[in-house]
């Protein structure tokens, strides 16, 4: 009989220990997979976040500006370099800001914040601005009315939680209210008669501001109010003027929801007293996986000449990359911990089945069966039982992991607001199929090719007499 | 009776002696005193003046219009360029406040705002508030003479009394033997080392007065960043009031 054969009966014969032994490596793989997918998830997630919403993948810079962050450290937008930037094969568009800071008053409330110079169409379509309006926000007042109409009990509990918070589309309050899709339109109504948030977007050459949600609860801003920026400008002359409100934002990032103002690039260069000039030119790409990315830069670097510096996200984002790299490590040490109580549990399992087999391999050496060819069926016995584990462990997680990447989990709640004390969006997100799924199943291989050892080890030196004595 | 006579003459020579001294080669204080009186000295002063500030990769130039009463009160208007035409600051003993036309409001600069460059320049928002006395509060060295510009000048020490609220560890200056203007200030920290130097050139008689009408500031740890203040008209003992320099004044000035 062929070694593979014999060893898939010998795995049934005892039905229990194999299902046992498989079982612990499957919970191995299902742990580790659904831990790193949703810690991969989670940086990505962020980095989407800050890439799509504020950086960009590459930016085009004076070269002093990205350690200087001054208002002189700008460069001309002219035709030339936006025709030079978008004949590259991997650039969709280019989109010019001003970035610059300034203090910003209304009444006798005063908060420095960062102020963003925008062309409203281009940015729009790189970042998806307009997307970010608030379109209802749930004042006092707004509950005290929705509360009055047919809502069932658990929403309008619920309702109290959401004081002053703001929604930018139907989707996010109906998973925090849990409404369920078919019952949105009905269940939706109230809100939208009482909590509708009067938006509107920029206008090219207008001189309306959108500010973000955080800030237009700080200052107190609604639409419509005026507010006061003052800064320094270009060559140190004098910038401060009156803005009207034209709408709020509620962005993704609360360190940047708390801080950012919006207006026409053309607005801001008069502003800060800078015409034609900008302090950086975003660029969206076609293709963003880090390779095309790389060579993007590389093919910009040879084109455009200093005082123009080309920089790209991971350099943009260095902190947050840092601070996500020792988070992942913490992570890594996790899973080794979890690694170590399977690899005790899979060990485990292959000792007692050593054990328990003893006087059977005692017998097979003694009918004439070889050792090597004994170890040989043990070895593939193991490695159908990892087989086994491996494959139901993904097979289940799988499903999970692919739910919860469609369906993000979105934390409410007293805990959303931890979440978004440390500056993260309350959002777990997993990572869909990656190359983490390989090494997960690599390492559990690894450990079961140990596990193996043991056994083959016990049968190679068999004592053929003292083991049929066991 | 003799002896009484003899002293009394010596007496007499003596305290003779000391004032014909003190007549040929004033103390160091004098000196300072003297310069200080030169363009301090009168009681209140009208002065327009242009202010160009020089960084190595551009320029750019203000001009502004400044009522002054004593060393307590002072008022001053941007006039050009016109983006900042119509700013006021207006300076009342320790405190300041900018009023800006384009926003509609008054703004009382805070602390942290004192180590600013006034209007990007070099002079400091404090350097303008904290005008110590030098006079009063430093002690006078005279160091020696010599020539600066192809004048011939007093070159004197300054060390700021142990109480002064000075910002300084001590200064150098030139003072001009003939119409005693500062020519040079050299202005250090209070390791020794030097933070700025000012320089008096272009003198002129203007409202009666020889008075130096261009003073560039140099400083030291910024290279190719530079200040230079001119002045295009002075008027002395201008009838003003303290009343003047109020916060509703601030607004009406044109």
């Amino acid at each position: 009989m062929k070694n593979y054969k014999m060893a898939w009966r010998n795995l049934w014969r005892n039905r229990r220990r194999t299902i046992i032994t498989a079982a612990s490596v499957f919970f191995a793989i299902f742990f580790a997979l659904l831990m790193r997918s949703l810690q991969l998830g989670s940086y990505d997630h962020m980095f989407r976040n800050i890439i799509e919403s504020y950086t960009g993948y590459i930016q085009i810079q004076q070269e002093d500006f990205w350690d200087n962050k001054i208002i002189d450290n700008v460069f001309e937008f002219t035709p030339a370099l936006e025709k030079a930037v978008l004949s590259d094969e991997n650039a969709k568009a280019v989109v010019p800001r001003i970035e610059s800071f300034a203090l910003a008053s209304v009444g006798s409330l005063t908060k420095g914040v960062l102020v963003m110079g925008i062309d409203p169409e281009k940015e729009n379509l790189l970042s998806g601005l307009r997307g970010k309006l608030v379109k209802y926000r749930l004042t006092i007042e707004a509950i005290s009315n929705i509360k009055k109409s047919e809502l069932p009990d658990k929403i309008k509990n619920e309702l109290d939680q959401l004081k002053d918070k703001s929604f930018s589309g139907d989707e996010p309050l109906r998973v925090e209210l849990g409404i369920k899709e078919k019952d949105a339109n009905i269940m939706l109504a109230p809100f939208v008669k009482y909590a509708t948030f009067k938006n509107n977007y920029l206008i090219e050459s207008e001189k309306g501001v959108l500010i973000g949600d955080r800030l237009s609860k700080y200052l107190k801003l609604n639409t419509g109010d005026t507010l006061v920026l003052i800064s320094q400008g270009y060559h140190a002359t004098t910038a401060a003027a009156k803005f009207r409100v034209c709408g709020v934002v509620k962005l993704p990032s609360p360190e940047i929801d708390n801080m950012i103002i919006y207006m026409p690039y053309d607005v801001c260069q008069e502003f800060y007293n800078a015409p034609g000039k900008i302090t950086s030119l975003a660029i969206s790409v076609r293709k963003n996986s880090n390779k095309s990315i790389e060579a993007m830069i590389s093919r910009l670097q040879t084109r455009l000449k200093p005082p123009l510096r080309i920089i790209g996200w991971r350099e943009m984002n260095q902190l947050l990359l840092s601070q996500m790299d020792a988070d992942n490590k913490s992570g890594m040490i996790i899973i080794g911990i979890l690694y170590l109580v399977i690899a005790f549990g899979i060990f485990g399992t292959v000792l007692m089945m050593t054990a328990e087999r003893r006087r059977e391999f005692g017998v097979l050496v003694a009918i004439g069966m070889q050792k090597t060819k004994l170890g040989a069926v043990i070895s593939i016995e193991m490695l159908y039982i990892g087989i086994l584990g491996i494959l139901s462990g993904i097979a289940v997680a799988l499903p999970a992991i692919l739910i919860g990447y469609y369906h993000p989990i979105r934390i409410t709640g007293a805990a959303a607001r931890i979440y978004e004390d440390y500056g993260m969006e309350p959002v777990m997100k997993f990572m869909p199929v990656d190359t983490y799924f390989l090494w997960q199943a690599l390492i559990v291989a690894i450990i079961i090719l140990i596990a193996i050892i043991y056994p083959l080890n016990k049968i190679l030196r068999l004592n053929t007499a003292s083991s049929l004595k066991a | 009776m003799k002896r009484t006579t003899s002293t009394f003459t010596l007496l007499l020579i003596g305290i003779i002696n000391c004032l014909v001294l003190s007549s040929q080669s004033l103390t160091a204080t004098d000196i300072i005193k003297k310069a200080d009186e030169n363009f301090n000295g009168e009681k209140s002063s009208i002065v327009t003046m242009s202010m160009t500030i020089i960084r190595p990769t551009w320029q750019r130039t203000v001009e502004f219009k400044s009522w002054s009463l004593g060393k307590e009160y002072s008022l001053t208007l941007i006039t050009a360029p016109a983006k900042d035409a119509g700013q006021t600051f207006l300076k009342r003993l320790n405190e300041m406040w900018d009023w800006n036309p384009a926003i509609n409001r008054l703004i009382k600069l805070p602390p942290s705002m004192m180590s600013q460059g006034w209007m990007g320049s070099d002079y400091t928002n404090d350097d303008i508030l904290k005008e110590s006395s030098v006079v009063k509060d430093y002690t006078h060295e005279n160091t020696g003479e010599e020539t600066i510009a192809g004048r011939e000048c007093y070159k004197i020490k300054l060390i700021p009394k142990k109480d002064a609220v000075v910002v300084w560890g001590h200064q150098i200056r030139w003072v001009d033997k003939k119409d005693f203007l500062v020519m040079k200030t050299e202005l250090y920290d209070e390791d020794g080392v030097l933070v700025r130097t000012e320089a008096g050139s272009d003198i002129k008689t203007m409202d009666g007065r020889v008075i130096q009408t261009k003073i560039e500031l140099v400083p030291t740890d910024e290279p190719g960043n530079k200040t230079v203040l001119v002045i295009m008209d002075v008027k002395f003992n201008a009838p003003l009031k303290e009343s003047f320099f109020s916060q509703q004044n601030m607004k009406n000035l044109r």
